[in-house]
């Protein structure tokens, strides 16, 4: 847990600037992934969504140097602001693997496979928070007719999908439940949205709510989770299909099982609150599939 | 007293340092108001600048959001966008659309996100420049966001301008204590240098008052100012008055001495001529007795005639000392003190076989205490003087009347009026000097015994016909003096 409260500070004022570099970076990528395609045994790309707490700087060039010392391949990172275009790169394979949100997995199963799945406080589970303002009174779902709610990302399972199935069970429409709907494309922002005030709910990732209550109490202490949904699967790391088991996956997948075991790995796991990663079973996903299932025709 | 005329009674040490003061303090006032009026300009035109940077960066950055309404991209970049190195930072930053409608605020609990602006909060900015309110210590500035010439919004921003008002607040208190302080320095400086310049003044100034008083004293060398300047010229010239005054002075003493001799000499024959007289009857007596002084009748009455002889003689010798040493009178007026006169001036009138009308009305009392001495040698100085203007058989007239104010003497005589100079000697206020020659000196002394008594003297006198002069002395004259 050393140094977490600089990761933190860090993380808050360099992650803007953080993620343009990170960007530019993946710009060179993908230029030099078409020297890679020569060499194709050298580089992993790896791919990296807002599931992230922060982009920051110090978490990545641990991860990036862990698993390149642990695969022996030179690694990659490359993010992107939003789940579509993170999945849209691996579904089409232009990234060898991604760290990408359970609905995104759900819905291109037929096309990608499990690499591995965090363990959080020993399970690959997860939950959706639906939080509002620590001060607002509401207990109730319909307490928050006519807010300004904030999502995270269409393509997120915590930061949309949960609270969409929700009130489509409920025979209710967001954009009608609603006064205005907002999509900030990071838990950490919807965080923020409604810290702030600016929205007076939100749907957001409980894992990234619980981790970053302790990092930034002071953001998050002012906002409470209203109600939390059942457990779901964590999002997970997947490659294509055509990718898997392939050596660098195969690499990529001993070095993310084995994090635990070694003190960089474990270095990396503190930054990120996990516990390890696991090779999980792709029932665990059944949950989310469920909801993508009783919403198909109408997304 | 008005304001001004107490102005006009201040010294000048304190009025020319004052002006000063007055003068620094109005100049210092400009200054002032210059400065700030100018610093002032400064820092709406820095704020104004500032304001403006931040505006164009915010107004570039949230634009495309602001055309989407999308409230959280306009937050976060009204978050991303806040300054933190600047003394002046963004308090608060609204940033609406279309109809005025609120997209989102820095503050979004205080400006609602999609709701109305607040008209009050909304009046606060007045065109596109800096307005800064001194009560809330902010400066609100306003930018309209366009596209493509079509007003898509409007961003709002409050600024903190504490620091501003705060260096406004500095510059005032500094521009005050420096100024203040070299108020103070120059009234200082003024005082100093004007009291340096008019103090010969105040030297002179103290020395006439002594003089006016009666006790002129020269300057003294330590008082001179160290170099040969105007003041020494000045002191120089009003010691030599001094000592001229002073001489004047011990001149007219010798003269009124010369003016008692001679007085004393007028009358010592006159006052031979009273001794002589009962000589003449004591030889007789002593020869009586010498014969027939076995005779106790004889002897009894002629020793009588010797006593009261003698008696008289006595009597003449101690009116003519008193006259010329008036120091041993240092006792009451009492009425054997008239007496006195009359016996010193009958040789006088005898002389002139002239007759003295003598009338004393009221009684001397013992309180209050007017000297016998000076009254004496006025008395007699009038009495002469009647005489010598009376024509001979004529009469003179000495009345004395004890007044419930004080003591009426009248001296009358039977002259031929009194002549211009010898009026002017007596009652002119402004003639205090000493007469040219002889002539009047008795007068002289009379006048300045009335002086020393705080008596008046009344003449009723008309050119050609007989003049009465009148000395009244109020009761609550000096004590025993010995002005003469």
């Amino acid at each position: 847990m050393k140094g977490l409260p600089t990761l933190d500070v860090a993380g808050r004022k360099w992650s803007r600037r953080a993620a343009l570099r990170l960007a530019g970076a993946g710009a060179l990528c993908a230029g030099g992934g078409r020297l890679a395609r020569a060499q194709p045994q050298e580089v992993i790309r790896f791919g990296l969504t807002p599931v992230f707490l922060t982009n920051d700087l110090e978490l990545l060039n641990a991860l990036q140097a862990y698993l390149a010392t642990e695969t022996g391949y030179e690694i990659e990172l490359i993010t992107r602001r939003t789940y579509q275009e993170v999945t849209a790169l691996l579904v089409s394979g232009q990234l060898d693997a991604a760290w990408i949100c359970g609905y995104p997995f759900v819905h291109y199963r037929d096309q990608l496979e499990l690499v591995a799945v965090p363990d959080w406080n020993g399970k690959p589970l997860y939950q959706s928070y639906l939080i509002v303002s620590s001060e607002r009174q509401a207990t109730s779902l319909d307490d928050l007719a006519g807010d300004i709610h904030a999502f995270s990302d269409p393509d997120s399972n915590s930061g949309y999908l949960v609270t969409r199935t929700l009130l489509f069970e409920r025979g209710l429409d967001p954009d009608v439940f609603f006064r205005k709907t907002m999509f900030t494309y990071g838990h950490r922002n919807v965080i923020r949205a409604v810290a702030s005030g600016l929205a007076q709910s939100g749907s957001v990732d409980g894992y990234v709510w619980e981790v970053m209550r302790e990092i930034e109490p002071d953001l998050v202490n002012r906002t409470r989770p209203l109600r939390k949904s059942e457990w779901l699967g964590f999002p997970p790391v997947a490659t294509s299909k055509a990718l898997a088991h392939s050596r660098r996956i195969d690499a990529l997948t001993r070095a993310l099982l084995s994090m635990a075991q070694s003190q960089e790995g474990q270095r990396v796991l503190g930054m990120l609150r996990l516990t390890g990663f696991e090779n999980a079973d792709p029932s665990i996903f059944d949950g989310i599939a469920t909801k993508v299932a009783m919403l198909r025709g109408v997304l | 007293m008005s304001l001004r005329s107490s102005i006009r009674t201040l010294p000048l040490a304190v009025r020319v340092p004052a002006m000063v003061v007055i003068l620094m303090v109005a100049v210092s006032g400009l200054i002032s108001e210059r400065v700030l009026d100018r610093l002032s300009t400064t820092q709406e035109i820095y704020l104004q600048r500032l304001a403006s940077a931040y505006l164009d960066g915010v107004v570039a950055s949230i634009t495309p959001s602001v055309l989407r309404e999308d409230s959280w991209e306009v937050f976060d970049g009204i978050e991303r966008l806040k300054p933190s190195a600047d003394d002046i930072l963004p308090l608060e930053t609204v940033v609406t659309g279309k109809n005025a409608i609120v997209l989102a605020s820095s503050d979004p609990e205080a400006r609602e996100t999609l709701r109305p602006l607040d008209s009050s909060f909304a009046g606060q900015f007045n065109g596109t420049g800096v307005t800064i309110d001194p009560e809330t210590r902010s400066g609100y500035v306003r930018r309209d966001i366009t596209y493509q010439d079509q007003l898509i919004g409007a961003v709002y921003a409050v600024f903190d301008v504490s620091s501003l008002l705060r260096e406004r607040q500095q510059i005032l208190v500094t521009l005050l204590a420096t100024n203040g302080l070299f108020t103070a320095f120059l009234g200082f400086v003024g005082f100093v240098a004007v009291r340096g310049m008019i103090r010969p003044m105040q030297v002179l100034e103290t020395h006439m008052v002594e003089a006016a008083a009666g006790s002129p004293t020269p300057i003294a060398d330590s008082e001179f100012p160290s170099t040969d300047n105007e003041a020494a010229s000045v002191y120089r010239a009003y010691n030599a008055l001094v000592r001229s005054g002073a001489e004047k002075q011990a001149l007219a003493r010798q003269l009124a001495e010369e003016e008692k001799l001679a007085s004393l000499g007028r009358l010592a024959s006159g006052m031979a001529h009273e001794i002589n007289n009962p000589l003449g009857g004591l030889m007789n007596a002593v020869d009586t007795l010498r014969l027939h002084g076995d005779r106790r009748t004889v002897r009894e009455s002629s020793i009588e005639l010797i006593q009261r002889g003698l008696q008289g003689i006595r009597e003449v010798v101690e009116a003519a000392l008193a006259i010329y040493r008036p120091d041993r009178l240092a006792r009451p007026l009492a009425e054997q003190d008239f007496a006195d006169i009359r016996l010193l001036v009958r040789p006088e009138l005898r002389r002139k076989r002239q007759r003295l009308d003598y009338r004393l009305e009221g009684r001397l009392e013992t309180d209050p205490r007017w000297p016998a001495g000076p009254i004496r040698q006025a008395m007699l100085n009038l009495l002469l003087n009647a005489a010598a203007a009376t024509p001979e058989d004529g009469r003179v007239g000495l009345c004395v009347t004890v007044t419930p104010q004080g003591l009426d003497i009248s001296v009358s005589d039977e002259g031929a009026g009194m002549p211009q100079s010898a009026r002017s000697i007596l009652t002119d206020p402004k003639n205090r000097e000493v007469p040219p020659d002889s002539g009047g000196l008795g007068l002289w002394i009379v006048r300045e015994i009335a002086d020393d008594l705080e008596a008046s003297i009344s003449l009723s006198s008309e050119p050609g016909s007989r003049s009465v002069i009148r000395l009244s002395i109020p009761r609550n004259t000096s004590e025993i003096s010995n002005a003469a």
